[in-house]
C-alpha cells in the first residue's frame, strides 16, 4: 500500500476497495489532526474536526476532481470543517496548557519567548476574519504557495495575496499592540 | 518582508501540538469506515442485492488490491475467521456534534461575558471541562428521550417497563377477553437474581405469566400433528379467595423429533462493549453458546458477530461439523468499548439473509447486557427494523446477560416485535436451560401469532380478571386480525393463562352491578342456560402460512374441580407461582395469602422436575420471605 499515491488510492477506493480508503486516511490523520488543531487550538475539537472530514471524504470520494492534488483538496475539506466547527462551538483556545509544554516553560531560554510569541500570533489570528484565517494558516501555517491556497480556497491567486496583505497588517498592529 | 514572513512561518509552526488521543483516532478511522461502507452498500444493494457480504470477504481475504486473487477462489469453500470493522453507527457524529452545541444556557452566558468583556483574548475556559460537559448533556439527553420513549422506571439502573396490573371487568360490561401469548421466561430470573441477592425485586421487574411460564407444565399433547397444540382447561377454587374461582388455561406445543430437525442458520450477535467484562456476562455467555453448538446439527450453520464500539463479522458463516473453528471464535472474544447495538443487528440480519435457508430455521440470536448507546437508538426505529426483518422469516431471539444497566423494556420489544423470545440468563444453569434443555422450544417455532379470546357467560359469571398479560392484551377485533402480531410457541413450549372469575350470585363481587345498565339482552342463539362459564378461542399461524386457524371449545362443567386439592396438580402449581408473582408484586387481590401459603400448594407437586426447577421455585418463595426490600436497609 505505501507504493501507491494518493490518487491512486483514491481511485481504489471509489472502486469499493475498503483497504484501500483505511490506508488512506490512516495516511493522513496526523496531517489532517495538525491543521485541525492549529485551526482550533483544542485537541478534542481537532480530533472531532479530523473524524468527521473522513467521513466527508468517504462521502465525496467520487467528486474528487483529477485536476486538483489530493492534499489541496483535502485541505480544503478540512479548512472548511473547521470552519463550520468553530461557527456552532465556541470553544477558544487553551493557549498555555497545549502550546507551551511545561519543559519550555521551566528552562527559561530565547526558546520560551518564541513560544509565548507564537502563542499571543495565534490568538491574534483567532480574530482575524475567517478568510484571512485560512490564508493565513494555509499560507505560513502549512507552507502551501499562495496559488495552492488559493485552489484550496477556491478562489483567485491574487484574492489571497490580498487577504494575507490584509491580514499581516493586522497581526502586526496587535503584535505590537500587545506588546 | 521575507524576514516578517518566515518569522511567521517559524512562529505557527513552533506550537506544541498535543498527539490526539489514541481512541480519537480509532473513532475517526470506524466512522469513516462506517460512512464507506454505508455508501457502498448502498450502491451495490441497487445492483447486486445480497451478494454484496460475499464480496466484502472476498476483499478481505484478498488482503489487498493486487493480491493474488486465485487465493481467494481456492480459499472460497473455506472461510477464515476474519476481524473487520464494518459498519458503525451513523449518527455518532451527529450525536457527539449535537451535544457541543446543545446547551443554550452556555452559549447565552458567553454572550453576556463576550459585552462585559471587550478584549475576548482573555476570556479563557477549561479545556478539560468541555469535553465532561459533553459527557454529561449526552447522557443526560439520551435519558431523558428513553424516559420520554419507553415510560420506564428507573430503580437501580435496570430499566423495566411500567406494569399496571390487569383491572377487574364486569362480564356483563365486557365479556370478551383478548390476549397475545407470551413464552418468555427472562421475568422469572431476574426475580430469581434479585431474591438470591436477598432484595426483593422490582416490581416492574415482576410479570407474573413469565414466572408461571418459567416452567414446563406437563399437559396432554394433541393427538394430531396437524394441530400444533391443545388447550386444556380447569376450573377450580381460587387458594387466595373462597369466593371466587380461577379458570386455567394451558397448551403445550409437541416436540419436534430430532431427525425431523429443520436446518438452522443461526447467526449469534455479541455485544461485547466494555461492561460486558464482568463474570456473569461475556465468560457465561460464552459458555452458554459453547452449550448451545454442542447441541446443533453437524449440517447447521453458525456465525457470530460482535459490536461493541463498532460492529464486525468474527466468524463467516460456518457448518457445525467445523465445530473447533466456532469455539475457537468464541474463545478470542473479549470485552472492551461503547455499544453500537443497533449496527450490530443490521449487519447480523445481513449475514442471516445471506446464508437464508429457506426450509430451515433463520435466526438471530442477540446476547447483551441491555443498552444500546451507540448507532440506532432510538427504540422504535430499532423495532420497526426488527418488525421488517420478520417479515423475511429471520426472527431474534434475545439473551439477557448481567445486572445493573439491564433495559428490560428495550429486550422485550425487540423479542417481541423480532418473533422471538426474551430470556435472561444469571447463571450456567439457566443458560442450559434457555439454550440446551429448551433449545428446540427457542430455535423452532410451530405456531405463530397465538392469541386467545375468551367469551364469559354473563349467567354465570359475573366479574374477571386475567392474572398477568398486562403488556400482551390485545383489542378484541385484534383477534380476527391476521395482521396483528402475537406470541409464537416453539416446540416443546408450554404456555399457562389464569383467570380469576367471580360467579354470579357471590356475595363478595368486587364491582357493584350498574343502576341504569340491562342486566340481560335476550338473543336468538344464547347459551346462558348451558351452564357453560365461557367459550374459548385460540387462533394460531402454522410457521410458513399467513393465514390463522382457529381452534374453539367450551369451558363447562366437565372442567370444573370442586376444591383445590383434586384440581389437577399442574394447575394448583401454575396458581402457586401466580400468587408468588402477585405477591411480590404487592398486588390487592391476595388478602391475608402469604408465602407460606404458596409453599404448602407448590410443595406436593413437583411432577417430575427433572432439572430441579421447580425446588428451586420453593427455594425462591423462601428467599422472598426475608428479602429486603430494594431502598430498604
Amino acid at each position: 500500500m505505501d507504493t501507491y499515491s494518493d490518487i491512486e488510492l483514491v481511485g481504489l477506493s471509489v472502486d469499493g476497495d475498503a483497504e484501500a480508503f483505511e490506508y488512506l486516511v490512516k495516511r493522513h490523520y496526523m496531517t489532517v489532526y495538525k491543521v485541525s488543531y492549529k485551526w482550533c487550538g483544542v485537541r478534542e475539537d481537532a480530533e472531532d474536526i479530523a473524524q468527521e472530514v473522513f467521513v466527508k471524504l468517504a462521502r465525496r470520494l467520487k467528486t474528487f476532481g483529477r485536476k486538483s492534488s489530493f492534499r489541496t483538496w483535502l485541505y480544503r475539506i478540512t479548512v472548511n470543517t473547521a470552519k463550520d466547527f468553530s461557527r456552532k462551538a465556541a470553544t477558544k483556545r487553551v493557549y498555555e496548557a497545549a502550546f507551551v509544554s511545561e519543559q519550555v516553560l521551566n528552562n527559561p531560554s530565547p526558546l520560551k519567548d518564541e513560544h509565548i510569541e507564537a502563542d499571543r500570533l495565534y490568538k491574534s489570528i483567532d480574530i482575524l476574519p475567517e478568510k484571512q484565517k485560512a490564508a493565513v494558516l494555509l499560507v505560513f501555517g502549512e507552507g502551501l504557495s499562495h496559488r495552492e491556497a488559493s485552489q484550496v480556497l477556491n478562489c483567485p491567486e491574487a484574492t489571497v495575496s490580498w487577504r494575507i496583505y490584509q491580514a499581516k497588517k493586522r497581526l502586526k498592529k496587535s503584535l505590537e499592540h500587545e506588546i | 518582508m521575507t524576514e516578517e514572513n518566515d518569522k511567521l512561518k517559524r512562529l505557527l509552526n513552533t506550537i506544541h501540538i498535543p498527539e490526539p488521543d489514541e481512541e480519537a483516532g480509532k473513532r475517526a478511522l470506524t466512522a469513516a469506515m462506517a460512512e464507506f461502507q454505508q455508501l457502498k452498500e448502498a450502491e451495490e444493494k441497487k445492483v447486486k442485492g445480497f451478494s454484496w457480504i460475499r464480496r466484502l470477504t472476498d476483499k478481505t481475504l484478498r488482503g489487498g488490491p493486487v493480491m493474488n486473487r486465485q487465493l481467494v477462489i481456492t480459499a472460497g469453500t473455506v472461510f477464515s475467521i476474519i476481524l473487520m470493522v464494518i459498519v458503525m453507527m451513523p449518527d455518532f457524529m451527529s450525536y457527539r456534534k449535537r451535544s457541543i452545541s446543545l446547551p443554550p444556557q452556555e452559549t447565552m452566558q458567553e454572550a453576556d461575558f463576550k459585552q462585559a468583556e471587550p478584549t475576548p483574548r482573555l476570556k479563557k475556559r477549561s479545556s478539560s471541562a468541555s469535553p465532561a460537559r459533553h459527557l454529561f448533556v449526552a447522557s443526560e439527553q439520551r435519558l431523558a428521550d428513553k424516559a420520554e420513549r419507553l415510560d420506564q422506571t428507573y430503580v437501580g439502573r435496570d430499566r423495566f417497563e411500567t406494569v399496571t396490573p390487569n383491572p377487574v371487568n364486569r362480564v356483563a360490561e365486557e365479556p370478551v377477553s383478548t390476549f397475545s401469548i407470551d413464552v418468555d421466561t427472562a421475568s422469572y430470573a431476574f426475580v430469581r437474581r434479585s431474591l438470591n441477592n436477598g432484595t426483593l425485586p422490582q416490581k416492574n421487574a415482576v410479570r407474573i405469566e413469565e414466572l408461571i411460564n418459567y416452567f414446563d407444565y406437563d399437559y396432554p399433547l394433541p393427538d394430531d400433528r396437524s394441530i400444533p397444540f391443545k388447550p386444556t382447561v380447569a376450573l377450580f377454587p381460587t387458594p387466595w379467595n373462597p369466593d371466587t374461582k380461577l379458570l386455567h388455561i394451558g397448551i403445550k406445543g409437541f416436540d419436534i423429533i430430532a431427525r425431523k430437525r429443520p436446518r438452522s442458520n443461526l447467526v449469534f450477535l455479541i455485544d461485547v462493549s466494555g461492561s460486558m467484562k464482568n463474570r456473569d456476562k461475556l465468560p457465561l455467555l460464552k459458555n452458554a453458546f459453547r452449550m448451545l453448538v454442542d447441541t446443533l446439527d453437524p449440517g447447521d450453520s453458525v456465525a457470530i458477530i460482535v459490536y461493541a464500539g463498532a460492529a464486525g463479522t468474527v466468524l463467516e458463516p460456518v457448518k457445525v461439523k467445523e465445530k473447533g473453528k466456532i469455539l475457537a471464535a468464541l474463545d478470542r472474544l473479549s470485552a472492551g468499548g461503547s455499544t453500537a447495538g443497533g449496527e450490530g443487528i443490521r449487519q447480523a440480519y445481513a449475514l442471516a439473509e445471506a446464508n437464508f435457508d429457506p426450509h430451515g430455521v433463520n435466526r438471530v440470536i442477540l446476547a447483551t447486557d441491555g443498552d444500546f448507546n451507540v448507532g440506532i437508538r432510538n427504540p422504535e426505529e430499532l423495532q420497526g427494523f426488527v418488525e421488517r426483518k420478520r417479515e423475511t422469516g429471520i426472527f431474534l431471539t434475545v439473551l439477557g446477560f448481567g445486572q445493573g444497566n439491564y433495559n428490560d423494556a428495550l429486550m422485550q420489544k425487540l423479542a417481541q416485535n423480532g418473533n422471538g423470545v426474551a430470556a435472561y440468563i444469571d447463571t450456567l444453569n439457566e443458560a442450559r436451560k434457555v439454550l440446551v434443555d429448551e433449545a428446540h422450544a427457542t430455535l423452532f417455532t410451530i405456531a405463530r401469532d397465538v392469541k386467545i379470546q375468551i367469551e364469559f357467560n354473563p349467567a354465570k359469571v359475573a366479574e374477571y380478571r386475567l392474572i398477568g398479560y398486562e403488556t400482551r392484551r390485545l383489542r378484541r377485533e385484534d383477534f380476527n386480525n391476521d395482521l396483528v402480531d402475537a406470541g409464537d410457541v416453539g416446540a416443546g413450549h408450554s404456555v399457562t393463562a389464569i383467570y380469576e372469575i367471580t360467579p354470579t350470585g357471590s356475595t363478595v363481587r368486587r364491582l357493584d352491578d350498574l343502576r341504569y345498565g340491562k342486566a340481560e339482552t335476550t338473543g336468538p342463539e344464547r347459551v346462558e342456560e348451558s351452564g357453560e362459564y365461557a367459550f374459548l378461542k385460540i387462533r394460531y399461524k402454522l410457521p410458513e402460512a399467513k393465514a390463522s386457524r382457529l381452534l374453539e371449545r367450551a369451558v363447562g362443567k366437565e372442567s370444573e374441580y370442586q376444591s383445590l386439592d383434586s384440581a389437577p396438580g399442574e394447575a394448583r402449581f401454575a396458581s402457586a407461582v401466580a400468587a408468588f408473582g402477585q405477591l411480590l408484586r404487592g398486588d390487592s387481590y391476595l388478602k391475608d395469602f402469604t408465602y407460606d401459603d404458596v409453599i404448602t400448594i407448590a410443595e406436593p407437586i413437583r411432577g417430575k422436575d427433572r432439572f430441579g426447577y421447580r425446588a428451586e421455585f420453593l427455594n425462591l418463595v423462601r428467599l422472598a420471605k426475608t428479602a429486603r426490600a430494594m431502598g430498604d436497609n
